[in-house]
């Protein structure tokens, strides 16, 4: 009898064939990080615009939701690493063709910059504020005397975050469904909406309301317009693409994403801006948080479906 | 509520026609879904897959919730529990179109607020135990099987609606 000895790399446990690594950490991560973006980004662009006095909630209240997000976000992001006290390590390279490298550096600069935006502001919410010293009062001036230049760093940081929740997943190119190069603009644009969703449920400004629901109703548009491109470039791709979108059109995820994200997080709390537009009452909260659901519902989604898709059969 | 009939032909639809719709609803479901229309079935599946989370040992044990839960389908996974997301979020269009969107309850002047809700918590309980029984409410059993001709279907509506004419007499304070 002749012995034949065979080594595969075909079963390694959670790694091959499933990827089965990420669990609930991601996607909230990414969620919070993408709403956080959105929210940076409307605060930075009314702000260069000059329109802090009309556009208050989203230049001002909204962006004290952006640390906590963020800080909430990297201790979920911390609680999925494996090695935990290693993370620092992140810091001591800059690696331009690594997204996570990309991510942990506009982490760095974004997360204490938003951080100095709010504190800022603090006065105006609580009159009574006091420093206690010297030098905080000396850098709030500071930050008040430079908002614009600060707004557009914001702005340009609040893409790449946004962007960049999208390209971490994209960047795997052993996952076929995540292998696109959509998905950077499709979180950025789904972050943004998101964090819109926010703005607009803070804010008691009618008319800052209706501008927000405009953006909010071109930002959908789009983003509906990008998922319709992803998955017809998956349909026009090779066999393992094929398989990816069929995840979406018959598949294990076919209900949970066109009912949940595409027609509860999209299509409906379009219609009902639209409504609150042409003047029907309609309660701000609700569209808020079909978009929030919808938002963190995708994530999840496409954090889950891109581990179970594969090149190799 | 506003009692002005010129108002409320606003807020709400003509109920002949309101019943055409209900219809047509009802022959759409039948081509798209292949099943009928229903309610209780969709609070079924969230009280089956509720059990299931907390004492899954109990629901595999019981008799009534062991029918309903198996490996490969979550209860939740049907698609009456996806019809009544759809009721809900219509309804709210609907409302929000009519301009009813705000938060009442309406009642009998003569009765309290706090007696009608308890009173609508009692028959939602009655209701609910009388349609697993009946296997269907009036949506199920009644509405779609009747639109089938089956049998059970029409029993059901005259069981349903004949047991309101009796037992009206003895609620009527509530409402009159």
């Amino acid at each position: 009898m002749r012995e034949e000895l065979f080594a595969s790399g075909r079963d390694i446990p959670n790694i091959d064939p499933f990827l089965h690594i990420w669990h609930w950490h991601i996607p909230v991560y990414l969620f919070l990080g993408g709403l956080a973006a959105g929210i940076l980004f409307f605060a930075g662009l009314f702000t260069v615009m000059g329109k802090e006095k009309e556009m208050e909630t989203t230049v001002k209240w909204a962006t004290f939701m952006v640390p906590a997000a963020l800080i909430l976000g990297l201790v979920a992001l911390f609680f999925d690493l494996k090695h935990q006290l290693y993370f620092w390590r992140l810091y001591t390279t800059i690696r331009l063709e690594s997204p996570m490298s990309w991510g942990a550096w506009t982490l760095m600069v974004i997360t204490p910059l938003s951080l100095a935006w709010v504190a800022a502001y603090i006065k105006d919410a609580i009159p009574e504020w006091n420093w206690k010293f010297k030098f905080l009062d000396t850098m709030e001036e500071w930050v008040n005397n430079n908002r614009k230049p600060l707004a557009w760093v914001m702005m340009v940081f609040a893409v790449v975050l946004g962007i960049y929740t999208g390209i971490l997943l994209s960047a795997f190119n052993a996952r076929p469904l995540w292998n696109n190069s959509i998905l950077g603009p499709l979180f950025l644009v789904s972050g943004m909406s998101t964090g819109i969703a926010v703005i607009m449920w803070m804010s008691k400004n009618h008319e800052e309301r209706k501008i927000l629901s405009k953006i909010d109703l071109l930002l959908i548009a789009v983003e509906l317009f990008l998922i319709t491109h992803m998955i017809m470039g998956f349909l026009a791709g090779p066999s393992v693409q094929l398989e990816a979108a069929s995840l979406f059109l018959g598949g294990q995820f076919t209900v949970s994403f066109w009912v949940f994200v595409v027609i509860l997080g999209l299509l409906f709390p379009a219609a009902l801006e639209i409504l609150e537009l042409v003047g029907y009452k309609i309660p701000v909260a609700v569209p808020a948080v079909l978009i929030l659901v919808g938002g963190l519902v995708f994530r999840f989604i496409m954090v889950e479906a891109g581990q179970i898709t594969r090149y190799l059969y | 509520m506003n009692s002005n009939n010129s108002d409320r032909s606003k807020l709400y639809f003509n109920p002949y026609f309101g019943g055409v719709m209900l219809g047509l609803i009802l022959l759409a479901t039948f081509y798209i879904s292949g099943r009928g229309l229903g309610a209780s079935g969709a609070a079924k599946s969230t009280v089956v897959a509720a059990v299931d989370r907390v004492a899954p040992e109990h629901a595999e044990e019981s008799a009534y919730y062991s029918k309903f839960i198996s490996d490969d389908n979550h209860p939740m996974n049907n698609w009456l529990v996806f019809e009544v997301i759809g009721v809900l979020a219509g309804a709210f269009l609907m409302g929000g179109l009519a301009g009813r969107l705000k938060f009442k309850t309406e009642h009998n002047p003569k009765i309290s607020t706090r007696r009608r809700l308890i009173f609508a918590a009692l028959g939602g309980v009655f209701f609910g135990l009388g349609s697993q029984i009946a296997r269907g409410c009036t949506s199920g059993a009644a509405l779609s099987g009747a639109a089938v001709l089956s049998l059970g279907g029409f029993i059901t509506m005259l069981a349903i609606f004949g047991s309101a004419y009796l037992f009206a007499y003895f609620f009527r304070k509530l409402w009159i």
